[in-house]
């Protein structure tokens, strides 16, 4: 942070980088009723990215036509993106009982981070670790007991920690880690990635465009003008990336539930 | 040269016309890195225990790279082939 804080103009306060306050927020109504207190601007984006996806399948497949129209047509080639690309894959010909649950999990969570650089809403709900805890734990509890529940409680763990196909002696080194891996960093390593990308991904938009604010509008000097443009310019080039990444960790959330389910309905080999 | 390698010669071969050779190729990249942290974290946690048992230092270390060099086995022999 030593640039900024050289450049800044001399005229007494200095240029701050946004920090984790900026996932600090009280109440949305800070002068309403105490029993209103939970509804925050992050519980707000996650409500209203339910409705959203709610209404887009209702629109889109409460009453189908033979020749789509409208909000159809977007639904179609959403639903087979979603079955092409993620469940078929890891499911195949199973894919179509796993398809409400991953086309739901993929568009949740996709409008969810696109709400990061959707005006006055611009925060990703899964930025608060929390939300992507939530859709993890999901994932990782239907994985625990469809593995149980299609391989035995031995076999699952069986599975799980001797995979076939390795030196006999092997397996003794190897089922520690297959074991911790699958059982407890699975579940971790899915929530924190889709959090981290988030949770970093606004925090680098809002220093460049906090840069570009301070330089061009709070304190203007003849040097900081430079800083300034090229905070606003990389503010929008950010912006095209992070929507790009939003849309690439939706996509990684939905396959990996998808192939963590296939691993639970079958014995991986 | 750049012709051959474009007509598809360096492609591998289609081996996941299957659907069960398919099922254990998707995904699997991006289920990587909780196993080279486990092995890191198994066999770390091992040289570590090792370690304050015999009063050394270096067995934590070496236990890293160890799990590192496991999980990266166990990785190639699920998804390497």
């Amino acid at each position: 942070m030593s640039a900024p804080h050289i450049l800044a103009a001399p005229a007494g306060d200095e240029f701050h980088a946004p920090g984790v306050e900026l996932f600090d927020w009280g109440p949305l109504f800070p002068g309403g009723p105490a029993w209103l207190d939970w509804f925050t601007k992050p519980v707000l984006i996650v409500t209203l990215s339910v409705v959203i996806v709610c209404w887009f399948a209702y629109a889109a497949f409460a009453k189908p036509k033979m020749v789509p129209r409208g909000v159809q047509n977007i639904g179609e080639v959403a639903y087979l993106f979603v079955r092409e690309q993620v469940a078929r894959p890891a499911l195949g010909s199973e894919s179509d009982r796993w398809m409400p649950f991953l086309f739901s999990t993929f568009f949740f969570i996709l409008v969810m981070n696109l709400m990061g650089v959707i005006p006055v809403m611009q925060l990703p709900g899964p930025s608060h670790i929390a939300f992507a805890i939530v859709l993890a734990a999901v994932v990782y509890v239907m994985m625990l007991f469809l593995g149980i529940k299609h391989q035995g409680f031995i076999g699952y763990f069986k599975n799980m920690m001797f995979p076939p196909g390795l030196p006999k002696p092997l397996y003794i080194v190897l089922a520690p880690i297959e074991l911790l891996s699958t059982i407890i960093l699975r579940p971790f390593t899915h929530a924190v990635r889709l959090f981290a990308n988030m949770f970093a991904g606004h925090i680098l938009l809002a220093f460049f465009a906090t840069v570009g604010y301070w330089f061009l509008i709070e304190k203007l000097t003849p040097m900081g003008f430079a800083v300034g443009v090229v905070g606003v310019l990389m503010t929008i080039i950010m912006t095209g990336f992070e929507m790009f990444i939003q849309a690439l960790q939706a996509f990684i959330f939905a396959v990996l539930a998808a192939s963590y389910i296939a691993g639970s309905l079958h014995a991986e080999h | 040269m750049v012709r051959s390698a474009m007509s598809g010669e360096g492609r591998p071969p289609d081996r996941h016309s299957d659907e069960t050779d398919h099922r254990a190729f998707t995904g699997a990249v991006w289920s990587i890195p909780s196993y080279i942290i486990s092995g890191m974290a198994v066999y770390g946690g091992v040289g570590w225990l090792l370690d304050r048992w015999l009063g050394t230092s270096a067995l934590f270390p070496i236990g890293i790279l160890v799990g590192l060099g496991l999980a990266r086995y166990l990785i190639y022999h699920r998804y390497g082939r």
